[in-house]
């Protein structure tokens, strides 16, 4: 769930924004790409030129240059996963590569924390690589001839650290990625799944505020893959690392990214989050794309759930509860406290009753057996909780604050509209919970981006 | 009817050019090519004295060497570093002062008596007594400071077995040479396995009995040291063309020059430079046997996943310890077959070098085809085949020692 969701999720629930997701946009960006272009081939600055009136790479092949990528620009804020999808030759891989100064850009700028790294001399650029930014290798690059340890070390080795420190970081950042015990064995011996493990650990070890991640999970059959993603939003999640992520699968992007950044024969097709791509590609080329993608795994509970109205205060009687309900015309309500920590859920049955035996305290009535679900939860995971109630789901944060509800017949309604944009807008869901309506603001910002 | 006047192209004076540029060099650079010359000479001349009949004092410092590269396999780093570097200070200080002598003419002789006995010296030879001293330091240390059995059997075989060399010469009269068969083989025992042990004691024994030791071992002497020279010059330049696209384009030619040039052609300017003798065959040896060493050097280097070399840039590292901890280790077993190509063709280039008197095996073919001597002949050959195929089968599995191959076995292991 990207940040800046989640502020509006708790914006829907008429509560202050918190102070850690307002203040993103005014830090400094962990990467920063202005205007970058890459051309392969002599003739580099005429093809710029050419590039950047807007000609399409193909036209100017004439010139005997190949051109990578062309006019991207982008922020990634720390402690996000910046998902570059595109196909093979959208110049992902040459865009990755001048994020840490693999290779150095034809035109534009990267800047790491605040500086250029385009105008760095090579001892500079070395430090920088080996204290800030690591990456991941699609292949593994795991060096054959040493041991699962001293691979996950080697990072800490460049950055001189000494033997026993690196031993322990370096057993360390095994254990996160769970590969306790295979220290001693070479990386042949082990999966690719363990492969790519210990080629994140030594990512990982060497203690870098950003990972760039090269088709990291390309080569592992699809289960592993699903394990490796869990495991790397696990991570995240735990570390706070920024993350640039490249792949060719978009439903690996859709999983992964906070953000995501489609490439298209080396120009920026349009960047958002997975569900402003789903609601409102940006072009018809980004639409194909994201035809196919399982709608439920990329749609989260927040982007279904309808405002927690009514609800009542634990300490209100019953007359107060089921008068709540009566005026909204619902069966049962949810209750919370004041600070809409989430209690539990009453039935106007059950109030109806109290109020007639003469009641007049909620606390037995309360049934506090309600599903809940976090508003990251993906539809697809939602439908066996929501067959197990008879109740609407409750979404609740991380402080288990209650943000919104899911019926059935909205979980229904999601799924039914899953079968094409195109129809949904026929759909009985209430207009304002359409996930295009929430995802306005955000992808306004990201069309900005693009210019 | 023949033509009037033919068309005739100017004669290039390629020979003459070369010729002068020889006598050129000579007389510019003479004192240049005579201190390289007496260089290579003394070192060929020693190593192979050494590997003919060695003394009891080279002997006990290989038996030291043995034992001491134990230890640094058992970690045992720092003691080792002090004692060979104390060694070697006494030696050099015994050498350019004779402080050993000075300090052992203080002490009762009859200390020494008993061990200069074993040796059939007659007097007390200091250089022997700090090579025992360093054998009794490497010994003490295997038994301290490993509980390694493996390296207490090492050490206590070793000193055995010098035992037994030097009683079995000194005291029982008994040729070298079988001794150095059983080192050869034991050698091979350790590298390479019970096979190449075995092929070593059969040809070498069949070597001694052709009566050829001591001109394999001047011969060996010659390979090892053409080889030494042509690797420490082709690995280097290896490393560069890997690096640079240029460098390879400029080398490429000019090792094809160098490998399909007649081999003959090398001796006549060889000599000019350095006269006849052992010193021309080992400097036309390197030149013919170099060219293999470079290109599979570099293309080990090439060869080297381009990702892992990424990754290595990608974490920081120094285009040096880029080369030290990935790109060699991993191209070592590229390069370990240019070093075995490089001992082949000096084995090759050894009869042809024997014609300018390197003596060795060489001068035996030699002698063998000027006389028509076919036994002779054959007997040289057939020791060359033998040295060759031990060299060869030596060499490509040291490879065994390389980073990856050792990793494998830890990893086995563990």
């Amino acid at each position: 769930m990207p940040p800046d969701q989640r502020a509006r999720v708790v914006m829907a629930g008429s509560k202050p924004v918190p102070a850690g997701y307002r203040n993103e946009e005014e830090t400094v960006p962990a990467v920063r790409v202005t205007d970058l272009y890459k051309v392969f081939g002599r003739r580099e600055s005429k093809a710029v030129e050419l590039l950047s009136d807007g000609r399409h790479r193909d036209e100017i092949q004439d010139l005997g240059v190949t051109a990578a990528v062309i006019d991207v620009s982008f922020d990634v804020k720390a402690g996000e996963i910046f998902v570059v999808m595109g196909l093979s030759g959208s110049g992902k891989s040459t865009l990755i590569r001048m994020l840490n100064g693999l290779l150095e850009p034809s035109a534009g700028t990267v800047e790491i924390d605040g500086t250029s790294i385009t105008d760095l001399g090579h001892r500079d650029l070395r430090a920088l690589r080996s204290k800030k930014i690591s990456m991941v290798f699609q292949h593994f690059a795991l060096f054959p001839h040493r041991s699962v340890l001293e691979n996950a070390a080697y990072g800490l080795e460049v950055q001189g650290i000494p033997r026993p420190e690196r031993r322990e970081r370096a057993s360390e950042a095994l254990g996160l990625v769970g590969l306790d015990g295979w220290e001693d064995h070479l990386p042949e011996q082990l999966s690719g799944g363990m492969r790519q493990r210990v080629g994140l650990a030594r990512a990982l070890a060497a203690d870098t505020d950003i990972i760039l991640m090269d088709e990291a999970f390309s080569a592992l059959d699809p289960l592993i893959r699903r394990d490796m993603q869990s495991q790397l939003l696990e991570l995240q999640h735990t570390l706070g690392k920024t993350i640039v992520f490249i792949t060719h699968d978009l439903n690996e992007a859709m999983r992964l990214g906070d953000r995501i950044c489609v490439l298209r024969d080396g120009r920026v097709a349009q960047i958002g989050t997975a569900e402003e791509i789903l609601n409102d590609p940006a072009n018809d080329y980004v639409a194909q794309f994201v035809e196919d993608v399982d709608r439920t795994r990329v749609l989260t509970a927040s982007s279904v759930m309808e405002p927690p109205i009514p609800v009542v205060d634990p300490s209100s009687g019953p007359r107060t509860a089921l008068r709540t309900m009566r005026d909204n015309q619902v069966a049962t309500t949810f209750v919370v406290r004041r600070d809409r920590r989430l209690v539990g859920i009453v039935r106007e049955e059950a109030i109806g009753e109290a109020v007639r035996t003469g009641v007049t305290k909620l606390d037995n009535l309360v049934n506090d057996d309600v599903e809940q679900v976090s508003p990251e939860t993906p539809l697809a995971e939602l439908f066996h909780q929501a067959a197990e109630t008879p109740y609407p789901l409750a979404v609740v944060d991380d402080e288990k604050r209650l943000v919104g509800v899911i019926p059935r017949v909205t979980l229904l309604a999601a799924l039914a509209s899953q079968n094409g944009s195109a129809t949904s807008d026929e759909q009985t869901e209430p207009p304002e919970e359409e996930p295009g309506e929430t995802g306005d603001g955000a992808t306004a910002t990201s069309e900005e981006e693009q210019q | 009817m023949s033509p009037q006047a033919a068309i005739e192209l100017p004669r290039i004076p390629v020979g003459t050019a070369f010729e002068n540029l020889i006598n050129w060099l000579r007389d510019n650079l003479g004192p240049l090519f005579d201190a390289i010359g007496l260089v290579i000479d003394t070192i060929v001349g020693a190593l192979g004295d050494f590997l003919y009949e060695p003394s009891a004092t080279q002997l006990t410092v290989l038996a030291s060497a043995v034992i001491a590269l134990g230890l640094l396999r058992q970690q045992v780093r720092l003691p080792v570093l002090i004692t060979v570097v104390s060694y070697i200070a006494l030696l050099v200080a015994e050498l350019a002062g004779g402080v050993a002598t000075a300090a052992i003419v203080q002490l009762p002789a009859p200390l020494f008596q008993w061990a200069m006995g074993l040796f059939d010296s007659e007097f007390v030879y200091p250089p022997l007594l700090v090579a025992l001293a360093l054998l009794l330091a490497v010994t003490a240390l295997s038994f301290t400071t490993t509980a390694a059995r493996s390296q207490w059997i090492l050490a206590g075989g070793a000193v055995v077995a010098l035992l037994v060399i030097l009683l079995g010469e000194h005291t029982f009269g008994v040729p070298f040479d079988v001794f150095g068969v059983l080192l050869f083989a034991t050698l091979a025992f350790a590298v390479a396995g019970w096979r190449l042990a075995v092929f070593a004691l059969l040809g070498f024994m069949l070597i001694v009995s052709m009566n050829r030791w001591e001109e394999a071992m001047s011969t060996l002497a010659l390979v090892l040291v053409a080889t030494g020279a042509a690797v420490t010059i082709a690995v280097p330049i290896g490393i560069i063309a890997a690096y640079n696209n240029r460098v390879s384009a400029l080398v490429k030619p000019v090792l094809d020059f160098m490998q399909t040039m007649p081999a003959f052609v090398y001796l006549i300017p060889a000599i000019a430079f350095f006269g006849v003798g052992q010193v021309p065959g080992v400097i036309a040896t390197i030149v013919f046997a170099m060219p293999p060493g470079v290109r599979l050097t570099e293309l080990g280097i090439r060869q080297v996943d381009k990702e892992l070399v990424e990754a290595g840039e990608a974490f920081g590292a120094p285009n040096t310890q880029i080369l030290r901890g990935i790109q060699l280790p991993l191209a070592l077993a590229t390069i370990m077959a240019g070093v075995n190509q490089v001992i082949m063709l000096s084995l090759s280039m050894v009869v042809i070098a024997g014609m300018v008197g390197a003596g060795g095996l060489g001068s035996t073919v030699y002698s063998g085809i000027a006389q028509a001597d076919s036994a002779l002949g054959f007997e040289g050959g057939i020791a060359v085949v033998l040295l060759a195929i031990f060299l060869d089968r030596l060499t490509s599995s040291v490879t065994r020692f390389s980073p990856a191959e050792r990793a494998r076995r830890r990893a086995a292991a563990a």
